[in-house]
């Protein structure tokens, strides 16, 4: 039993970062119909950022999460102001095609400039831990599943109170009324951009967190989140969330109990495997609704 | 007729190129023309019938472990495991065909994207024919009495080909017939088909294209090709891992298709050139640190040029470089 | 229209008529050897500027690059110092480096790119070496591995330096079990490739001869990052000692791992799973202690040379001197002194070959074949290359893990050998 509690905590603790990353991909799906590969390399650059600060720069480390929580921001709104701005109306194709070259660009442009080497996160909680009930429980972890639903927290209320948040919403809905009435469309847009990135940071901080450590193969954690949104429906914050907890304790419960027969590392790709099962029976998702498309 | 002469030279450029090259310059101009078949394959499925599939190197892996199974463990001909190769991966292309017609767009790239990585799950535990992690090796092309393996030099009147010559005419000869295969294709009604599907799928269904059917062909004629194009690739490297069969594989062939020119005849051989022989060019610029001294590798900057070679080409140059190249002849028109 | 077609097909028939008669360099000699002045020469070898190029394929990039780096700056600081000393009587080394990023494929591209160029080869990585192990028999081509793998000493091809893994893992498990006195569990988190298989195999021969209880064989891949699973089954099974045959950069996250699920085996980390950066952020004494450093205190590590600046090992003075003359940014590394001792292996093979007059591939390979003992200075243990073969070693260098210490290793048992490991065949 403590086994299962143990990876239970595990997989909500993992579960609460693929959250933070596939909201990240449902707040810029819901504005710009675009889903951006490039989320992994921002979870990536998030990292490092934070390592960067923490340990290279000197900086205090709460400083260090705020001043790269505001880098990449800026950097989410700088992709969007210089590239994808240029190419309103292309297809869709176009558009997820140039966030994937944003991607491998990005992700190899740290490997390059730090190197392939694990590096040093620079947070006061290392290997921290105690115990309940049996239950080894990881401070880091704790503070991941803390912060994450505070940044959840937070982002909801902006989106249901804030006039920003009901901009976001109505870019959404329809894009074209809302240029009209006078909202600042642009800017919308790099909005929801720099919170990408903001999400990214975070995201990409706990994933970093003890045992794991910023190194170039975090971004593909993002990838591990696809299922998570498509599960949840692409335009859905919510089910995003909740598709990432759940996408978590599968991946961690799958690696504790999946018998040998399935093959090593078959918890990589389980979420994969269900995630086509269920596009199977329904094309757009658990809670997708069906595109209406003018002939 | 300008466009015959053109395209004659071009051909006889080609033919001579291996006499001109030496080994290392050569070897890059085998791989390049061994992905451009590859290449073509997804140009049909992307460029001509609009389907977004990031799944490619799924499909050459298929064909690369067919041309293993037949031509090394069995020890057939290459005359039957290369068609042989295509074969499998086309019925694994036809397979996934269907998923198509549920999906669109995004949730098809999603998809696909699933296939390459449960393709590599497959293929890194399957150890008895694919040597799990550590790898196996692949055959080399034996055709009768003309055997390709290193070392063996062919020799015809004065000339010697060896046997890196030997892969690349091979490799040529196979790229013509599925450029030759492409070019009618569009043509037919196959192909007009594809095209009215991915401009306005709704609206060809309602005119009485058969939606099913053409997507299926797309994928099982893309899928053909590069089977083949996968196996003769294995077969020329000697040596492979699982791990080669990954989605930087599958970006590759779609920036391949994107930077030559999307649905254009010349665009798959044209963007091949340039994406995969990107990385021994960046070898061999002055500006590059020592090896030893730890600089930035090689992989990390070709694949940094890849990103930034995707972007720019769909910012600036969407129609890619046959674009480029018929840009004048748009101004006048 | 048609004299143009005329012309440009006569201008290709020229150009092929005008140009090399092969394909690639198929037009070109081939590098066979060739008696140059009184000594034979093969390839790699100008005996007109008396230089011998010597092939160094390493990982630079990729999962093990943090081992390949200071293996290449070893390589790199001997030949250099060898150079300035006036080479071999007075022949001088050139390193040809090629970064393959500890993979086989790679490896097999770089290996036919550098072949017909070098006389003698330093080869990184155990699965690496494998892929191309074939192709160096053929060519007759002496392969200095930067692996422990068993396999080599039955390659008469193949000199290799070192224990092998399987006998250090037989040693290190009679060491934790007393000799077979101890009833544990145990088990085994091996890389799903020939460096793991080699480490598998030493497992195996001690639980036949030892007769511990098997708590599983649990594998990964190069550049996996997560290790729940694996650490899961075997706290599940109740281990009381893991066997680590990885690289550094998955031992970390073994070790983490099994930290954040409660799980505090005994660990038995074979050679290269063990580096100083584990410890510390950069491997230096001083550096900030890495979140896994507390977890790995009191790991048993089956080391493969003397402690950096150990006063009992006469060749380390030397290699001190070189380190600061030609790598002075080199830190603290058992690796970085295991290629300084494959420099003296391919000096001695190269000495004796042109002391025999013959540089040509089958001239270097009999004079590695004749070469005899070896005295490394005791920077690892000596080897001796006959042409029965055989493992260069059977005693394991034990320590463990302390990061009080230099180097963070302290010393056990400085030669431990076991029946269990002498049991194991290996020769040709």
């Amino acid at each position: 039993m403590t086994e299962f509690l143990q990876l239970l905590f595990q997989g909500v603790s993992l579960g609460s970062t693929y959250a933070l990353v596939a909201l990240g991909f449902a707040v810029v799906y819901r504005s710009s119909g675009v889903i951006n590969f490039a989320q992994g390399a921002m979870l990536l650059l998030g990292a490092y950022a934070v390592s960067w600060l923490a340990v290279d720069v000197g900086l205090s480390f709460a400083l260090a999460v705020l001043a790269a929580t505001v880098m990449l921001a800026l950097a989410g709104a700088a992709l969007h102001g210089l590239v994808l701005r240029r190419v309103v109306g292309q297809p869709t194709f176009v558009l997820v095609m140039i966030t994937i070259g944003v991607g491998i660009a990005v992700t190899h442009g740290v490997e390059a400039a730090f190197g392939p080497d694990r590096r040093l996160l620079g947070d006061p909680w290392g290997a921290a831990a105690f115990e309940v009930g049996g239950v080894t429980i990881n401070t880091v972890k704790v503070w991941g599943i803390a912060v994450t639903a505070a940044a959840l927290g937070a982002y909801f209320a902006f989106d249901r109170y804030t006039r920003w948040g009901l901009a976001m919403q109505a870019t959404a809905a329809d894009e074209e009324a809302t240029l009209s009435v006078g909202v600042p469309v642009r800017r919308v847009h790099a909005c929801t951009w720099a919170l990408a990135g903001a999400l990214a940071t975070l995201g990409g901080l706990f994933l970093a967190g003890f045992p794991g450590a910023p190194q170039p193969a975090l971004g593909d954690a993002a990838l591990r989140a696809f299922p998570a949104i498509v599960l949840g429906g692409l335009g859905s914050p919510v089910g995003a969330v909740v598709g990432g907890l759940l996408i978590g304790v599968v991946e961690v419960l799958t690696s504790g109990y999946a018998p040998d027969s399935l093959g090593t590392n078959f918890y990589a790709v389980a979420p994969y495997v269900a995630m086509i099962a269920i596009l199977l029976v329904r094309p757009y998702g658990l809670f997708g609704a069906r595109p209406v498309e003018r002939v | 007729m300008r466009a015959r002469l053109v395209l004659l030279a071009v051909v006889l450029v080609m033919l001579v190129l291996p006499f001109q090259f030496g080994t290392s310059a050569l070897t890059t101009a085998t791989f390049v023309v061994i992905a451009a078949i590859g290449a073509t394959g997804l140009n049909v499925l992307t460029g001509y019938a609009g389907q977004i599939s990031l799944g490619h190197a799924f499909f050459l892996a298929a064909g690369a472990y067919t041309g293993a199974k037949l031509g090394e463990d069995l020890g057939w001909s290459a005359a039957l495991w290369i068609p042989a190769a295509g074969v499998v991966a086309g019925v694994c292309g036809a397979l996934v065909g269907p998923i198509a017609l549920r999906l669109s767009g995004l949730y098809l790239a999603i998809v696909t994207l699933g296939l390459v990585f449960i393709g590599q799950h497959v293929f890194f535990n399957a150890e008895s024919l694919t040597g799990g992690p550590q790898g196996r090796t692949f055959p080399p092309v034996v055709i009768g009495p003309f055997d390709f393996s290193a070392g063996q030099v062919l020799r015809l009147g004065g000339l010697q080909i060896d046997s890196n010559g030997l892969y690349y005419y091979l490799a040529l000869a196979l790229l013509a017939g599925a450029t030759a295969f492409a070019w009618n294709l569009r043509r037919t009604r196959t192909g007009r088909a594809m095209v009215a599907v991915r401009e306005r799928e709704i609206a060809a269904s309602v005119m009485g294209v058969d939606v099913r059917r053409v997507k299926i062909a797309a994928f099982t004629a893309s899928a053909f090709m590069a089977g083949v194009s996968g196996a003769l690739y294995a077969s020329y490297l000697s040596f492979a891992q699982p791990g080669e069969w990954s989605l930087l594989l599958s970006i590759q062939f779609v920036a391949a298709v994107i930077v030559g020119g999307m649905g254009t005849v010349a665009g798959p051989l044209l963007g091949s050139a340039v994406v995969f022989a990107l990385p021994t060019l960046l070898k061999n610029l002055p500006f590059l640190p020592e090896e030893a001294a730890g600089g930035v590798s090689v992989s990390d900057l070709s694949s940094i040029a890849y990103g930034l070679l995707i972007v720019a080409f769909l910012v600036l140059q969407p129609r890619g470089l046959v674009g480029l190249v018929n840009q004048p002849k748009e101004a006048h028109s | 229209m048609r004299p143009s077609i005329l012309a440009v097909a006569a201008a290709a028939a020229t150009s092929l008529a005008l140009g090399a008669c092969g394909t690639g360099d198929a037009g070109g000699t081939s590098g066979g050897s060739a008696v140059q002045g009184s000594i034979k020469t093969g390839p790699g070898v100008d005996a007109g500027a008396k230089t011998i190029r010597v092939g160094d394929l390493n990982a630079l990039s990729g999962p093990a690059a943090a081992l390949g780096k200071p293996v290449a700056a070893g390589h790199q600081a001997y030949f250099e110092a060898l150079n300035a000393r006036g080479g071999i009587d007075g022949w001088t080394i050139e390193l040809a480096v090629e970064d393959t990023g500890y993979q086989p494929q790679q490896h097999v591209q770089a290996y036919n790119a550098l072949k017909s160029d070098i006389a003698i080869l330093n080869s990184f990585g155990s699965p690496t070496t494998k892929a191309i192990q074939p192709l160096f028999g053929r060519e007759k081509l002496v392969t200095i591995p930067a692996s422990f793998d068993s396999i080599w000493g039955t390659d008469p091809a193949v000199a290799p330096v070192g224990t092998p893994y399987n006998i250090d893992i037989a040693n290190a498990l009679d060491y934790a079990t007393g000799g077979g006195a101890k009833k544990l569990s145990v088990g085994i988190i091996y890389q799903n490739d020939e460096y793991g298989a080699d480490g598998l195999r030493g497992f195996e021969a001690a639980k036949q001869s030892l007769g511990f209880t098997d708590a599983g064989h649990q594998s990964y891949k190069p550049g996996d990052t997560d290790f729940t699973a694996q650490v899961q089954k075997l706290k599940a099974a109740g281990a009381d000692a893991v066997v680590v045959t990885a690289l550094p950069s998955a031992t970390g996250p073994i070790v983490g791992t099994a930290a954040t699920l409660g799980f505090t085996p005994q660990w038995i980390l074979q050679g290269p799973s063990y580096i100083e950066q584990l410890i510390t952020e950069d491997g230096t004494a001083g550096a900030k202690p890495t979140p896994v450093a507390a977890a790995l205190k009191g790991a048993i590590v089956t080391s493969f040379s003397a402690p950096w600046g150990a006063d009992e090992a006469p060749g380390m003075q030397q290699l001190l001197a070189d380190q600061k003359q030609y790598a002075p940014d080199q830190t603290p590394s058992i690796y970085f002194a295991l290629a300084y001792s494959q420099g003296i292996v391919v000096e001695q093979i190269l000495r004796k070959a042109i002391d025999s007059g013959d540089l040509s591939r089958e001239g270097i390979l009999a004079a590695k074949e004749h070469l005899g003992e070896v005295d490394l200075g005791g920077i690892t243990p000596a080897v001796t290359y006959t042409p029965e073969g055989g493992p260069p070693s059977r005693n394991t260098l034990i320590t463990e893990i302390d990061p009080t210490v230099p180097g963070f290793l302290k010393i056990v048992e400085p030669a431990h050998n076991s029946d269990t490991a002498d049991a194991i065949e290996i020769s040709q």
